[in-house]
């Protein structure tokens, strides 16, 4: 006679097909910067879409954390007012209050002595509340030089129950040598799978779908080479200013908010080699392989901008020195383009032109991979006489989300005129449901423990060991600033960087 | 007014013109990521049309209609419709409906209707409305040509019986039946008051019929031994008694039927699942 294993430890049978989705562990969120233009214009409209979907644990909690004096109501109210004015979905009061009765503020100063002590009181009556069992996500949407103390306050004090894990937002240091330190800082408390150091980039659903246009289809990547690639244009555009965020910009200029993470980022999404699975440190071990091969092969190969005065949709718009705070002599770059070359077998001598700034003519981010002309085309008139642009593959990662391919048509009509046409792929086209924000999927991933999303300590590093080489070239000299007008695409060096190469940027 | 079509390459016409903004001469975006059929006797035009009305735009397709209408003279009576929807920017995307009826000795041979009018290499989705007639010959000619079938069993008069010709169509074609997807709530829910519910015998539902016989198959064929069934009738699934203990009610609420067709389009694979609760139904 067989012994039969007691039901409790057979596998559930009624699971099967079910698609069941993952829920987070009960935890709290402690957001230090809860007063912030993040928090409220992200952070919290993140949080409540969860909650509308109930993607959050039913065992959740939220404590914001800032110097400002307020108290848990006032706290509660102006987040409601931050979600109702920057949320994606329509305000229900029955989700808004699951996610408000869980909710905490805490004004203090984690400078201050016992200031830490106020929110362990708080996360521990929180574990006894709402039954949080001392799982904790601490979000870090503080300026760079706050973190520190927090990650010492937080590793000396951190509950001996449950699980820890860290948002750390962009700029993580400000070059090589501070990411260096507050990685090494880390690791005196924590290790590497608890940090989650967030680009929002990358929780933006077109950037995962560069992975997907690439290794789901089989007809790209025999093609995504330096065999059938000409060059390759990232642009990362914004036609907005610096929206008073002068003391920020001022420390990090175009290099540093931009470069250094999203734009490299995406170099190292497009030039990667496909990972073995998507799992964080498969996907990862290869970008850092794009970045570590990385390089610019000169000062004249890259390029700095300043806007001036200009017009912007219309509206005149001041120049960068005469945004509020901004010092009237300030060097701060608001435009950055590089050529830049990844030495590896596949991309050997092949061009990756980058380039991000502000007030620029629009809004826009692309990938663009232009492929090398067809070597033969066997009609009377030549490519460059029929106004005929090489093949194009573009990646439109914001706004009108999708893909598009250009290509050579023939003109209806007697004899062989050719046109370039454009393919379009619109992703909202073809997926009716609405694209979920960036932070919402990031947070959901962090609550989960995937950190496939995020950038990890080696990624980081050697996006700024870049960096500093370029910033480096700026050292040698002193620009003539501004030295582009608001509303245009950039400096006219940006032009001649291509120029010189005999090639141009994609027209808008 | 719209315009009367009565052949493939009227309706194929009246497409092309349709394809361009009559303002500016240029041509609309088009997006289809599947061909989704619909079978419609007239006396379900108006519950079909309710649906629709909501599909398109979560699923850019090319939606054909076919209304039968044996009782009248041969021929086709169609009507092309482009809808258009924003798209972030200035953009739209535009769907076709192309509503078709077969007049008729055409009502007995859709599939030759329906063939010229697919979308090339793209999934074929037909949505039966009431009870298909398995065995005759306008509904075996369409399972030939499209990749799943999509019923709702509460539409049958006569469940558990009417399962039997069910299960004979599995293995040609991947069948969905909504009335299966409105139990969806409640599944994951009895799941997990295993080991609790390993042993249960005897299953009370309150819901539609084929509510009440989906369930009651899925924990027969799941659990492996008889589960009893007693059926109290109600529009939709509203409680569930195990062995004469009420089960707690399962979070959310009830989706409307265009989200539970709609969900029925993303999946493309067969249920196994499903049709062995169909099986242990009969």
């Amino acid at each position: 006679m067989t012994e039969t294993a007691p039901k409790q430890e057979q596998e559930n049978p009624l699971l099967e097909g079910l698609t069941l989705r993952r829920t987070p562990d009960p935890c709290v969120l402690v957001i230090f910067g809860a007063s912030g233009d993040l928090t409220r214009r992200k952070l919290f409209p993140a949080l409540y879409s969860l909650a509308l979907r109930r993607l959050l644990p039913e065992r959740f909690a939220v404590v914001g954390v800032a110097r400002t004096d307020s108290s848990d109501d006032d706290f509660r109210e102006q987040m409601k007012e931050a979600v109702q004015k920057h949320g994606r979905d329509e305000f229900r009061d029955e989700a808004w209050d699951t996610l408000a009765e869980g909710m905490r503020y805490v004004a203090t100063d984690f400078a201050d002595d016992g200031g830490e002590d106020k929110v362990v009181q708080v996360l521990n009556e929180l574990d006894e509340q709402r039954g949080t069992a001392g799982n904790r996500v601490y979000y870090f949407a503080v300026p760079p030089d706050a973190i520190s103390t927090l990650l010492r306050e937080i590793g000396e004090r951190r509950s001996s129950e449950g699980w820890t894990r860290m948002i750390v937002e962009k700029p993580f240091g400000r070059d090589l040598a501070t990411a260096q330190e507050l990685n090494a800082q880390i690791q005196q408390h924590f290790d590497e799978s608890q940090i989650f150091r967030i680009d929002h980039y990358l929780g933006k659903e077109t950037v995962q779908n560069l992975l997907a246009l690439r290794f789901a289809n089989g007809i790209f990547e025999p093609i995504w080479n330096r065999q059938f690639v000409d060059h390759v244009q990232i642009t990362v555009a914004e036609s907005i200013g610096i929206e008073g965020r002068a003391s920020f910009y001022e420390q990090s200029g175009a290099i540093r908010d931009v470069f250094q993470n999203h734009l490299l980022q995406l170099v190292a999404l497009t030039a990667m080699e496909p990972p073995i699975d998507f799992t964080a440190d498969s996907v990862r071990n290869e970008k850092v392989k794009v970045l570590r091969s990385l390089h610019t092969p000169g000062p004249k190969h890259v390029v700095r901008g300043q806007y001036g005065r200009g017009y912007v949709e219309g509206e005149e718009v001041p120049g960068y020195r005469e945004e509020e705070g901004v010092a009237a002599d300030s060097l701060t770059e608001t435009y950055v383009a590089a050529k830049l070359y990844v030495d590896n077998w596949r991309w050997a001598d092949t061009p990756f032109y980058v380039r991000a700034g502000k007030r620029l003519a629009r809004r826009e981010t692309t990938i663009a991979i232009e492929f090398k002309r067809a070597p033969h085309p066997p009609f009377e008139v030549s490519d460059e006489d029929a106004g005929l642009r090489p093949n194009v593959l573009v990646c439109h990662i914001q706004p009108d989300e999708g893909v598009s391919l250009e290509f050579a048509a023939k003109v209806p009509g007697q004899g062989m005129s050719l046109r370039t046409v454009h393919m379009d792929f619109l992703y909202g086209g073809a997926f009716r449901t609405a694209i979920p924000e960036a932070y919402e999927r990031l947070l959901l991933d962090c609550l989960l423990g995937d950190a496939t999303l995020f950038t990890r300590a080696d990624e980081v590093e050697e996006q700024w060991a870049l960096v500093d080489a370029i910033v480096g070239f700026w050292k040698r000299d002193k620009p003539s600033f501004p030295n582009y007008a608001a509303g245009t695409w950039g400096p006219g060096a940006s032009e001649e960087l291509l120029r010189r190469d005999g090639r141009t940027w994609r027209r808008h | 007014m719209a315009t009367a079509l009565g052949s493939i390459a009227e309706i194929d016409r009246e497409l092309a013109l349709r394809r361009v903004d009559p303002d500016t001469g240029e041509p609309f975006q088009r997006t289809s990521v599947m061909t989704h059929l619909a079978w419609v006797p007239s006396e379900w035009v108006e519950a079909a049309e309710d649906v629709l009305s909501g599909l398109a735009e979560r699923h850019p397709s090319r939606t054909i209609v076919l209304v039968p209408d044996g009782g009248v003279a041969d021929g086709l009576e169609a009507e092309v419709e482009v809808d258009c929807f924003p798209s972030g920017g200035e953009r739209q995307v535009c769907v076709e409906t192309i509503r078709v009826r077969l007049c008729g000795a055409r009502a007995g041979v859709p599939a030759s209707v329906v063939q010229p009018l697919l979308l090339p290499d793209l999934p074929v989705f037909l949505r039966w409305r009431g009870m298909p007639p398995f065995g005759e010959q306008p509904f075996e000619e369409l399972l030939d040509v499209v990749d799943r079938l999509i019923v709702d069993s509460t539409e049958w008069p006569g469940v558990p019986g009417d399962y039997e010709r069910l299960t004979e169509v599995f293995d040609r074609v991947v069948v969905s039946d909504i009335a299966w997807a409105r139990t969806s709530r409640w599944r994951p829910h009895l799941a997990s008051l295993w080991p609790g519910i390993a042993e249960v015998r005897r299953i009370k539902v309150e819901g539609t019929a084929a509510q009440a016989h989906l369930l009651a198959g899925w924990l027969r064929s799941r659990l492996g031994h008889d589960v009893e069934l007693e059926h109290e009738q109600a529009d939709k699934l509203v409680g569930v008694d195990l062995d004469g203990e009420p089960a707690s009610l399962p979070p959310g609420e009830s989706p409307d039927p265009a989200d539970l067709l709609s969900d029925e389009l993303d999946r493309f694979s067969r249920d196994r699942v499903y049709e062995e609760a169909v099986r242990a139904a009969v």
